[in-house]
């Protein structure tokens, strides 16, 4: 008999899954964990926040967590229920220092907060909105001024 | 409890579900034939929000109300909503079913349903079905940019005077679909008086007919924009004929293999 999972063990579990968009980047960095439920019968039950409602990686994400918390348990494992939940409304502000930097170093995306000018992961410059649309939903394209590389930049 | 739910709600939610999945559909039937590289990445990445805001809906059907109830929705639930149901039972608007090869009528569809979609939204923004309400606040954080991109392309293509009047030919031919966006829906009744919508859709018929007539600055007079003497609402309850050979797209995989498992 297994003892029941701990939430910070859970949690642990949850934050070896990572974006499969941003490899190297843990879903709790990039503000997907929301909750996490562990019931006195030993279920579990993860909730998740997407990005954006047509993220085509949300099953891929909630396999991937489901995985890693069904490993927690030991051999029998806990039941595991992954939610997306309908709220909160998942903003650029959930993102932490790490997944930024990570972001900027390994990525050369830069996330927008609030308003005025994006600056550049490379050179700190001032960027320029190049095309709304960019290599994937949540992301769009800038130039930067200074260095003229080109910045993706992580929509709010 | 997520609110009220029964089959009047189911209803209601569904024709929302089919408009948005059939207009993501349509979307992402642009991609790679789009006019220039950007559209096909715009249409790609609008057409990806829609698909989305179709299966939280979709979703919400399925759990009956809660799509985060116990054990969880199988895939596969989602999956026959969207694309078993008879023609029948389909309750997407005529504007959705309509396929074209113009890009003109397609930028032009863009912004007239995106217009009515941000004020379809808004009536369910406080809705009493708690998911509802939440997709509402999703769906705004991301239909904004649909609306600055469609307007952004208007604002250049329309003073131009061949590219203005191919998009005055699409907005005649489109409006009269248009407007059946506002037609009630079976359960629309129901939805207003458990609160799950605050008023009719088509009672934010007049504030959608301006926004059109201060976006195209055109002479609207004759199409009929006045939700109380409009032609007879269909209820939805019709398939325009551009409807068979879409859901046909809509399944060619589907039907490949129908006991497949994705």
């Amino acid at each position: 008999m297994t003892s029941i999972p701990t939430v910070e063990a859970v949690r642990a579990a949850v934050a070896t899954v990572d974006d499969p968009e941003y490899p190297g980047i843990s879903i709790v960095d990039l503000g997907l964990l929301e909750s996490v439920e562990v019931r006195p019968d030993g279920d579990v039950v993860v909730g998740l926040v997407p990005t954006f409602s047509g993220c085509p990686a949300l099953a891929m994400i909630a396999e991937d967590v489901h995985a890693a918390v069904a490993a927690v348990g030991g051999v029998t494992g806990p039941r595991v229920d992954i939610r997306w939940l309908s709220g909160p409304v998942w903003t650029v502000e959930r993102l932490t220092g790490t997944a930024r930097r990570t972001m900027a170093e390994e990525f050369t995306v830069a996330v927008r907060i609030g308003a005025g000018p994006v600056p550049c992961p490379r050179c700190g410059g001032d960027t320029a909105e190049e095309s709304m649309f960019g290599p994937s939903r949540c992301r769009a394209v800038h130039v930067c001024h200074s260095c003229t590389e080109v910045v993706e930049v992580m929509r709010a | 409890m997520t609110g009220p739910w029964n089959a009047d709600i189911r209803e209601f939610v569904l024709a929302f579900a089919d408009d948005e999945h059939l207009m993501g559909q349509q979307h992402t039937e642009w991609i790679g034939v789009a006019p220039f590289l950007e559209e096909d990445l715009a249409f790609s990445s609008i057409g990806q929000d829609e698909l989305g805001h179709a299966a939280t809906l979709y979703a919400i059907v399925a759990g009956e109300g809660d799509p985060n109830r116990e054990g969880g929705i199988d895939d596969r639930r989602l999956d026959a909503l969207a694309f078993d149901p008879d023609p029948s039972r389909w309750r997407s608007a005529h504007l959705v079913e309509a396929t074209t090869d113009d890009w003109a009528h397609a930028l032009v569809r863009h912004w007239l349903y995106d217009t009515a979609e941000q004020l379809r939204w808004e009536l369910v923004a406080e809705s009493t079905l708690e998911p509802l309400a939440g997709a509402a606040a999703r769906a705004e954080r991301e239909e904004w940019f649909h609306r600055r991109h469609a307007d952004g392309l208007l604002d250049v293509l329309l003073p131009a005077p061949g590219a203005g009047d191919r998009l005055r030919a699409a907005l005649t031919d489109l409006l009269p679909l248009a407007v059946g966006l506002f037609d009630p829906v079976a359960g629309e009744v129901q939805a207003v008086a458990s609160g799950v919508t605050i008023a009719p859709f088509d009672s934010r018929m007049p504030e959608w007919a301006d926004r059109v007539r201060a976006r195209f600055d055109g002479d609207l007079s004759s199409i009929d924009l006045s939700p109380s003497d409009r032609a007879t609402p269909t209820g939805r309850t019709t398939r325009s004929n551009a409807f068979g050979p879409l859901l046909s797209r809509m399944r060619e995989v589907l039907d490949l293999d129908p006991a497949a498992i994705w």
